[in-house]
């Protein structure tokens, strides 16, 4: 190791020897520095989270009962009753929402990245975009006035939750289908052109089971957002206390909506309504989580690895 | 005319040794456009039946790019152009009423990097021509076009115990000869070879040129190559693809065989390429 | 089916080419044996037929050399591939100097005329020579072919029998007398006897590619400067 003493001014000054170079402890406490700020940045992101799991835990438990899971609320005034009405509501409305959203979704999302060419691709991608910023309330008074037109004021259906639900749920799969499609790398659709396959048939056979793994994750990722969703909710499926799976007829109850309620209107038993608020909320964040989970087992289980 | 695809899979009796039948490629005045780019321009040659040709040439040539106009992959590129005409046996590809797809399937193609299916199995991978293009197979049909597929490309022996494994646990080698076994299930007349091996070790290298010598019996080859030594080694014909300056389109140079374009070749801007005085 | 050896083809011609080439040394000892048969009977005839087939040997000689410089113009051989390929460049050259040294006999008998020889001494111990000779391509052949570097060493000491013999000739020819006739016919038989003796070395060279073939190294066996 020389010393750059031929070309002084104008190269790194380096140490005459790597030994000599110990001394860079300067560095090194910068290092630990940066490495506490960050973790300390990290740790204060995860407050409000871990702070929001523990208040909801600790005050939906009470309202937690077998009741609550099998009971409705039909003629319910008191402490009684439970909430199984907005579990199956919300089980059915995004079920529909979902059954509608996922076929649009992926096509398009096909239709994007496999077919989309030139302005009318660039048109479709940026009106997806701004669609995935629609507020909730909007896609629900949307899905109202569509029904209305057919149908009369005042209509409510679970259905047309499922509608609201679907406009905002449709731009999020189109895009986390799109992202995992372009994944899919080309040569192994030339792999199959070369074989002599039509290209329906390639990305149906080749693309989709390849991408599989990505596209249900991000599905259920997509039903996961949408789950709780509260505001299109209350403008279409409306409030009701009995059970109700019928997504075509009267209205339906959904978890969201089910604790908006009791915390709005508790009636003379405060507590229990409280309780069972947080309850629902408990129950929406425990299916949140278990959609994820499962996202993430299914990912595993089927992910293709491609070299 | 070109068959419809259900004549794809003939009775595997009739096929025990041959399958498909080589047939000659004629390139006449053909030039390839990007857009307004001009790839490569007036290349006019002839593809030999069983006979082993290589295109060499430096980068950016365009020697890739007249590979992939002889199966119709050329015009998959957005904004692609083809001018001029590919003949296979007399009939023009490019022609009025003719399906890409069934040209493809008459003319097959091998990539640089092994490509099977992540999703299938071997037996799978190799059946993959019949499942997306025919209609329904017989199982025990299946099963003798993937043994012969398999064998015909020196694969059989290796995994015949795995066949419902993935294709993707082999070795670099085996998966780019399971893309030749897939290729060739579906008995196409000319096998297209686009840098075969670059992607493979030295011995498997060998393993697939051995391979390609056996193939050259059955169908007529052409294959890309930048190793010039494996042009030398491997093919009968060599065509010379060069460029005058980049932005200008690549045009063929010279075309002979391989044993003159390697001993005395006619141009002088062959003899500098192939003995390494540039590119 | 895997093939067991690869670049099969590659090693099938090398093989091909090999054989071609000794060969060749077959052709020379059967032109040896008629240009003995024609000096020991004046065959004029004979001696016409050796010249003119030595088109044959040449033509062997374009051929597998053709062979040769395509193999290493395709095949990048190494190693003992590239070795065997220069001695066999060489072997070739040797046999066509080999075939050229008969049609240099050949030619002379005419010229000795068709009476009877002058001294059939000389005649005696070329047409020994002829025969050792012989024996020596057929040994050389052996020796590549088998790739025997002993037997190939051993090619110096029966090429010494027939320098033994050359020298023999040559005190025989001093000897010869003062006529200007008999003078003439013992310069041409000298003449003769050289071309054998240098057929002969040729032999020689050929063991020593053998030894370049095994060995990889290049040593002369025993030659004008390096008498053993």
């Amino acid at each position: 190791m020389e010393s750059a003493s031929v070309a002084a001014g104008t190269s790194l000054a380096r140490p005459s020897s790597l030994l000599a170079s110990g001394a860079g402890w300067r560095r090194r406490a910068k290092d630990r520095l940066m490495t506490v700020l960050i973790g300390g940045a990290f740790a204060l992101a995860m407050v409000p989270l871990i702070s929001l799991v523990y208040e909801v835990t600790k005050r939906g438990i009470p309202g937690l009962s077998l009741a609550f899971f099998t009971e409705d609320a039909r003629g319910v005034v008191g402490e009684g009753g439970g909430a199984s009405h907005a579990i199956v509501g919300t089980l059915v409305i995004t079920g529909v929402a979902a059954l509608i959203s996922v076929p649009i979704g992926i096509m398009g999302a096909i239709y994007l990245n496999e077919y989309g060419q030139g302005r009318l691709r660039r048109a479709l991608t940026f009106f997806v975009d701004v669609m995935t910023g629609i507020p909730s309330i909007v896609a629900g008074l949307f899905a109202y006035a569509l029904f209305e037109l057919f149908l009369g004021p005042g209509i409510r259906l679970g259905v047309m939750g499922s509608v609201a639900l679907s406009v905002l749920m449709i731009p999020i799969v189109i895009r986390s289908a799109e992202e995992v499609l372009k994944i899919v790398p080309d040569h192994l659709r030339e792999a199959a052109y070369a074989l002599g396959t039509p290209k329906w048939k390639t990305i149906v056979k080749v693309v989709l089971p390849t991408a599989f793994a990505g596209l249900v994750t991000g599905v259920m990722i997509a039903i996961a957002r949408i789950v709780g969703e509260t505001a299109p909710l209350l403008v279409t499926t409306g409030v009701v206390d009995s059970m109700n799976s019928d997504p075509f007829h009267g209205r339906m109850q959904n978890l969201a909506v089910y604790a908006y309620n009791e915390y709005r209107s508790p009636g003379v038993f405060k507590q229990a309504a409280y309780d069972k608020a947080w309850a629902a909320a408990l129950t929406l964040i425990a299916i949140v989580m278990l959609l994820n989970v499962a996202a993430r087992l299914v990912y595993r289980r089927y992910k293709t690895e491609i070299r | 005319m070109f068959k419809p695809s259900e004549d794809v899979v003939a009775d595997p009796k009739e096929q025990q040794g041959l399958a498909g039948g080589a047939k000659t490629i004629e390139a006449r005045d053909v030039n390839l456009f990007y857009g307004d780019f001009h790839a490569v321009q007036d290349v006019t040659m002839t593809i030999a039946p069983n006979k082993v040709t290589a295109l060499i040439g430096s980068s950016g040539c365009g020697k890739t790019t007249f590979l992939r106009s002889l199966n119709r992959m050329h015009e998959l590129t957005p904004g692609a152009r083809v001018d001029g005409h590919v003949t296979l046996d007399g009939e023009d590809i490019y022609g009025k009423g003719v399906d890409p797809v069934e040209v493809r399937r008459l003319i097959g193609m091998v990539f640089q990097q092994p490509n099977p299916f992540p999703t299938m199995s071997i037996y799978d991978n190799v059946a993959a021509g019949l499942n997306l293009n025919s209609r329904r197979v017989p199982k025990d049909r299946k099963d003798a076009v993937v043994e012969r597929s398999l064998r015909g490309a020196n694969l059989w022996e290796e995994v015949k115990d795995r066949l419902d494994k993935p294709g993707s646990g082999l070795s670099g080698g085996q998966q780019q000869r399971l893309c030749i076994a897939r290729a060739i299930a579906v008995e196409p007349e000319v096998l297209l070879m686009d840098e075969p091996c670059s992607a493979l070790d030295p011995l498997a290298t060998l393993a697939i040129e051995d391979l390609i010598a056996e193939l050259k019996n059955r169908y007529t080859i052409v294959i890309v190559t930048h190793n010039m030594q494996q042009a030398a080694r491997a093919s009968d014909v060599t065509a010379f693809f060069n460029l005058d300056a980049t932005g200008k389109p690549g045009h063929l140079v010279e075309v002979g065989a391989t044993n003159e374009i390697f001993t005395n070749p006619t141009e002088k801007q062959t003899e500098d390429y192939v003995s390494g005085r540039f590119g | 089916m895997m093939p067991e050896i690869a670049r099969a083809g590659y090693l099938e011609e090398l093989a091909t080419l090999e054989a071609s080439a000794l060969g060749g040394l077959d052709l020379v000892n059967v032109a040896l044996g008629r240009t003995m048969e024609a000096v020991e009977h004046q065959d004029v005839e004979l001696a016409q037929v050796v010249i003119a087939d030595d088109d044959r040997i040449d033509g062997r000689y374009l051929e597998v050399h053709q062979g040769l410089i395509t193999l290493l113009a395709t095949q990048s051989p190494v190693a003992t591939d590239l070795r065997l390929i220069s001695a066999l460049l060489h072997v070739l050259k040797g046999i066509e100097r080999m075939g050229d040294q008969c049609v240099n006999v050949c030619k002379v008998i005419p010229l000795t005329g068709n009476y009877a020889p002058v001294d059939p001494r000389m005649v005696e111990l070329i047409l020994k020579m002829g025969g050792c000779t012989r024996s020596l391509i057929v040994q050389a052949k052996r020796a590549f072919e088998e790739r025997n570097v002993e037997m190939a060493q051993d090619l110096v000491r029966r090429d010494d029998v027939v320098d033994e013999l050359n020298r023999e000739c040559f005190h025989l020819a001093l000897e010869i007398g003062e006529d200007a006739d008999r003078r003439e016919w013992g310069m041409t038989m000298l003449l003769a006897a050289r071309a054998i003796e240098r057929i002969g070395d040729n032999a020689v060279d050929i063991g020593e590619q053998v030894a370049f073939v095994v060995t990889g190294l290049f040593r002369e066996f025993e030659d004008a400067s390096h008498p053993s």
